[in-house]
């Protein structure tokens, strides 16, 4: 150990300065090495992924997969440590909205020459845009989070509400009502799990054509008119005017609201499809859930923030990584990837695939079709999106959602924090 | 103890002779603790400062350039930085005081000979053991509004009115996540207390108690004096890095509920690692840094010069 | 200094409601690794689970090597422990009883470093490691792991040493003994509490430390506890809580064992056996 930080010091002494390529030692022989940083939490997530791993490995000697498995929480800043570094993972899991920042600083691969006509073929153009920046192609677009209703049956039935089928979506105001005849003393219509409220907001203002980020002659800027109010005048209304939703929920995020729900707390939970594996894990017995398609106001539209797999501008072996891009993701491997993380594949026959091997049972039918309804929003593709969103847009929403702000005063900070962010 | 009282005086400058002939041995005694310091502290910190004065941003291949005071003209006038860095005062001086109160009352009990001492020191050492990345989703359960522990343990005791949404609302926010803070961090404060109170000289307690002192003023007149070396130590370095934390308030909160709980480490790490902004937000450390350092001066130099006394 | 029996009583509800708050963060982890996910979102929740299950653990341990894992922070934080103290006992002493001008500056760095923000220096940092070959190796964690719990032990040794009066030491060298021997058989008993602190602290530091390992650690085989850990969590904070509790069960532990030998000689070293040699 002395000696090595004696080495250490030594080094430092000797040539510290700049000369940036240390550790540089290309094999020429042997078989090419890929590091893959995986995103995989879920257990048959998990299981799938190493299982196509070592598949892969087994019949490409010539190519060998190394998995690193990451988590969500860290991702970035390990990412970013290691693109400074120059030490990233050839191929690595992320989602569309943050890697367009890494496109945009060159650390990212374009993968518009290397995408194969099928897999591009596959995926709708929507999609593609969302991962498309400067006309460039950072990442293939696998896996989709739409954003769906879950609600107790039992309560459902005894209001007197039907169940609409895949494709029938409630409109807002039929949503709003409902939530209304549901709620009774003790039981909430409605839970909106707000933590991060931002997201939230701009995926479903799509559904009333609200885009927020305008091009105003080359500069872009934020409006907040009647299409960007309707979404949080609704669940404001919800909490406050007809009280048919709770204001305790408002502060919780991802599955908080789950013990509420299961306990016939709130009727309903609008929420991402991935909650259906909660519901198939930790409902208790005798618990009936129902997946409802997602609410429609012009339109059902909503944001898509897929996850992709990226390939880094320092790999050595961009076209063996995007070899091994394209077996991971073909139709048979997204859809059972797609399953194990309770998510909906961007594949057309990945998707197709899955609702007969599900039967459209547990909600795949309704998350499948949704899948028409994702495209890409505005605020996808804006510099400085994320700095808007934390210092800006967080905290008016959530105070807004805290009834401590009017309507207009959430309007007038949201532009304002544009203007501070946008210059 | 008299024999020590008496003997000193009369040898000091044979002492302090030898001390001087050591003068040398003092540098090699210093090296090994300064070799990795300067290498891995002070090179990359050099660099972290002077970043503070340049444009830097994450890319690949972008260039720098410095800017001199361009970033803290922008900074005087960041309305959201000094909110937040008026909160991390807020936190900081909280958690710290209560974390050194609580502690010293803990270590106090612990050195006493108490049945299950051993099994009690152990147990305050849970909040340290834990991994840090299950503490703060078990707080989360704590603080749950609808199936938190707390709520569950005012709906048992019968005080159902008490029951409150903790991390949701805006004026419980911080002081729920102080008290997460103070739990965090209470064991490395009451080890060290604990470990210098034991170095408290038993004659002296004995002495004191045998001119008829009370237990409170032999805490005051021999506990506490000879303890304030390491009272100072630990509570700039608890300061410090109070400050710095935010990894546990990102988990609870992110910030919120309406950059309530915004603290200014959380806005520089964000500034740095989410914006990419590394020169701008060098330059909020910097500020940072002078600050604190301005405070701690004040309290060091006093506290230094009344245990040099 | 004997405590009169309400005196004690009040002592031993203090500390009681101490271990309360302290300890049932780490009760409610235990009970929580047995239970099934079913009976994780209850909304009145139990202590004791209804239907106990040793899932968790079999999960734990049969997706991700955490056994692999505790060895390698084992390994990290035991050599950090040891160098930190190794390095730092003989700074601090110096630090503490001799005045120069570059033990103030030392000082006065120590807490200086800790103030930067460090997620500023990880990047330099990083390519420092790069150009030394120390990157994706224990030994570059273990030497960032010593620098950063150095201040920590530069400054609470020197304040330990700094607590033993000057007099004992110029006592026993009016007695003939060699600065060794008075260091020998003088100060080191006396700092064998701070010595226990200090390690202590840089044990579990390094055992908890999550993003140095994270980013300088590539390869799955040397990846440490805290990083494997927060593989059970997912997106938007949302976990796996079961196999994560039974997770980090197993990784407290080690840290309480360890503790638990220790303990003892925090209050070890006292002045009555010290003035006899």
């Amino acid at each position: 150990m002395l000696r090595k930080l004696a080495a250490v010091s030594v080094a430092l002494l000797i040539g510290l300065s700049g000369c940036g390529d240390g550790g540089d030692e290309e094999t020429t022989e042997g078989p090419v090495k890929l590091r893959f940083l995986s995103l995989a939490w879920q257990k048959d997530s998990l299981a799938a992924n190493r299982e196509l791993v070592d598949k892969w490995n087994a019949e490409h000697p010539d190519i060998q997969v190394e998995y690193v498995q990451g988590d969500w929480n860290s991702v970035h800043d390990q990412l970013l440590t290691s693109f400074e570094g120059g030490d990233a993972p050839d191929i690595f899991q992320y989602e569309s909205a943050a890697i367009g920042e890494f496109a945009k600083q060159g650390y990212l691969a374009d993968l518009s020459s290397l995408v194969s006509s099928d897999l591009k073929g596959e995926i709708s153009d929507g999609i593609w845009k969302t991962v498309t920046f400067d006309g460039k192609v950072a990442g293939v677009p696998f896996l989709l989070e739409s954003q769906v209703v879950l609600a107790n049956k039992k309560l459902l039935d005894a209001a007197s509400i039907t169940v609409p089928a895949a494709g029938q979506s409630w409109t807002w105001d039929e949503f709003q009502a409902n939530a209304q005849k549901l709620t009774k003393s003790g039981t909430y219509g409605v839970a909106w799990a707000l933590k991060s409220p931002t997201n939230r907001v701009m995926n479903l203002s799509l559904n009333f054509d609200g885009k927020f980020f305008y091009d105003n002659g080359g500069k872009t800027e934020v409006k907040v008119g009647d299409p960007e109010k309707e979404i949080p005048r609704r669940i404001h209304d919800m909490l406050y005017v007809t009280k048919s939703a709770s204001p305790d929920a408002v502060g919780m995020g991802g599955t908080d609201p789950l013990p509420g729900f299961f306990a016939g707390k709130y009727a309903m939970l609008p929420g991402g499809v991935f909650l259906r594996q909660q519901m198939v894990e930790q409902a208790p017995a005798g618990f009936e859930w129902v997946t409802l398609p997602p609410i429609k106001g012009v339109s059902a539209s909503q944001a898509a923030n897929p996850q992709t797999l990226s390939i880094s501008e320092d790999s050595k072996a961009k076209k063996q990584a995007m070899q091994f891009v394209e077996y991971f993701l073909n139709p048979a491997n997204m859809a059972r990837l797609a399953q194990g993380d309770w998510l909906v594949p961007t594949g057309k026959k990945a998707g197709a695939e899955l609702v007969t091997s599900t039967g459209g049972k547990q909600g795949w039918d309704v998350a499948v079709a949704s899948a028409g309804d994702l495209t890409i929003a505005p605020f996808q593709t804006v510099d400085g999106y994320p700095e808007w969103k934390t210092k800006y847009a967080t905290p008016a929403l959530q105070q807004y959602f805290a009834n401590k702000i009017t309507l207009d005063q959430l309007g007038t900070q949201l532009v304002d924090g544009g203007k501070q962010v946008l210059r | 103890m008299t024999t020590l009282a008496e003997a000193p005086s009369a040898n000091k400058p044979d002492y302090k002779a030898r001390a001087r002939s050591d003068r040398t041995t003092i540098y090699l005694l210093l090296l090994p603790a300064l070799l990795p310091i300067v290498v891995l502290s002070v090179i990359p910190l050099m660099r972290g400062i002077y970043l503070g004065f340049t444009d830097a941003r994450a890319g690949r291949n972008v260039d720098t350039n410095f800017t001199g005071v361009e970033n803290y003209r922008e900074l005087m006038n960041d309305d959201l930085f000094w909110s937040a860095f008026r909160i991390g005062l807020v936190w900081a001086f909280a958690v710290t005081i209560l974390q050194f109160v609580l502690a010293f009352g803990l270590a106090l009990l612990l050195s006493q000979p108490l049945k299950f001492r051993g099994f009690a020191r152990v147990m305050a050492l849970v909040p340290w053991a834990m991994p840090p990345v299950i503490v703060g989703i078990m707080w989360r359960l704590v603080y749950h509004p609808d199936a938190g522990l707390l709520n569950e343990v005012l709906y048992r005791g019968g005080a159902e009115g008490l029951q409150h949404n903790w991390l949701g609302d805006f004026s419980t926010a911080l002081p729920a996540v102080i008290m997460v803070g103070v739990w965090s961090g209470m064991p490395q404060t009451t080890i060290v207390l604990l470990a210098g109170l034991s170095g408290v000289p038993r004659e002296l307690h004995e002495a004191a108690a045998v001119d008829g002192a009370t237990a409170w003023q032999r805490f005051r007149s021999v506990t506490v004096p000879s303890l304030m070396p390491v009272i100072v130590a630990i509570t700039s370095l608890d300061f410090i890095w109070n400050f710095n934390s935010f990894g546990l308030v990102y988990v609870l909160t992110a910030g919120g509920p309406g950059g309530r709980t915004m603290l200014p480490m959380l806005f520089a790490y964000e500034e740095a690692f989410r914006y990419g902004n590394y020169g701008y937000a060098a330059a909020l450390g910097n500020v940072m840094v002078v600050i604190i350092v301005a405070l701690l001066a004040v309290y060091l130099r006093r506290r230094l010069r009344e245990a040099n006394a | 200094m004997k405590a009169s029996r309400t005196a004690r009583a009040f002592q031993y509800v203090a500390l009681l409601v101490y271990m309360v708050f302290l300890g049932f963060p780490l009760v409610w982890m235990l009970s929580t690794s047995f239970k099934p996910p079913r009976e994780m979102v209850e909304i009145h929740p139990t202590l004791i689970p209804h239907n106990p299950t040793l899932d968790n653990y079999v999960e734990a341990f049969t997706e991700q090597e955490l056994g692999r894992a505790a060895l390698n922070s084992l390994q990290v934080s035991l050599a950090s422990a040891v160098l930190t103290v190794l390095i730092a006992l003989p700074a601090a002493y110096a630090l503490a009883r001799f005045k120069t001008k570059l033990g103030t500056a030392a000082l006065g760095w120590v807490l200086l470093s800790q103030l930067f923000p460090f997620v500023l220096l990880v990047i330099p940092l990083f390519l420092i490691l790069r150009q030394v070959d120390l990157v994706n190796t224990h030994a570059g964690l273990i030497l960032v792991y010593v620098v950063w719990a150095l201040p920590f032990a530069l400054w609470m040794l020197q304040g330990f040493v700094r607590n033993i009066p000057r007099e004992l030491e110029e006592a026993a060298a009016v007695d003939g003994a060699t600065r060794l021997q008075v260091l020998r058989r003088v100060v080191a008993p006396l700092l064998a509490p701070g010595v226990v602190a200090t390690s202590l602290f840089a044990f579990i530091s390094a055992w908890n430390e999550f993003f140095f390992a994270l980013v300088l650690l590539k390869s799955p085989d040397l990846a440490t506890l805290p990083v494997t850990l927060a593989r059970f969590v997912g997106v938007e904070g949302i976990a796996r809580l079961g196999p994560l509790a039974a997770g980090s069960l197993m990784a407290t532990i080690p840290s309480l064992i360890f503790f638990a030998f220790l303990q003892r000689r925090l209050t070890s070293g006292s002045l009555a056996g010290a003035v006899k040699g």
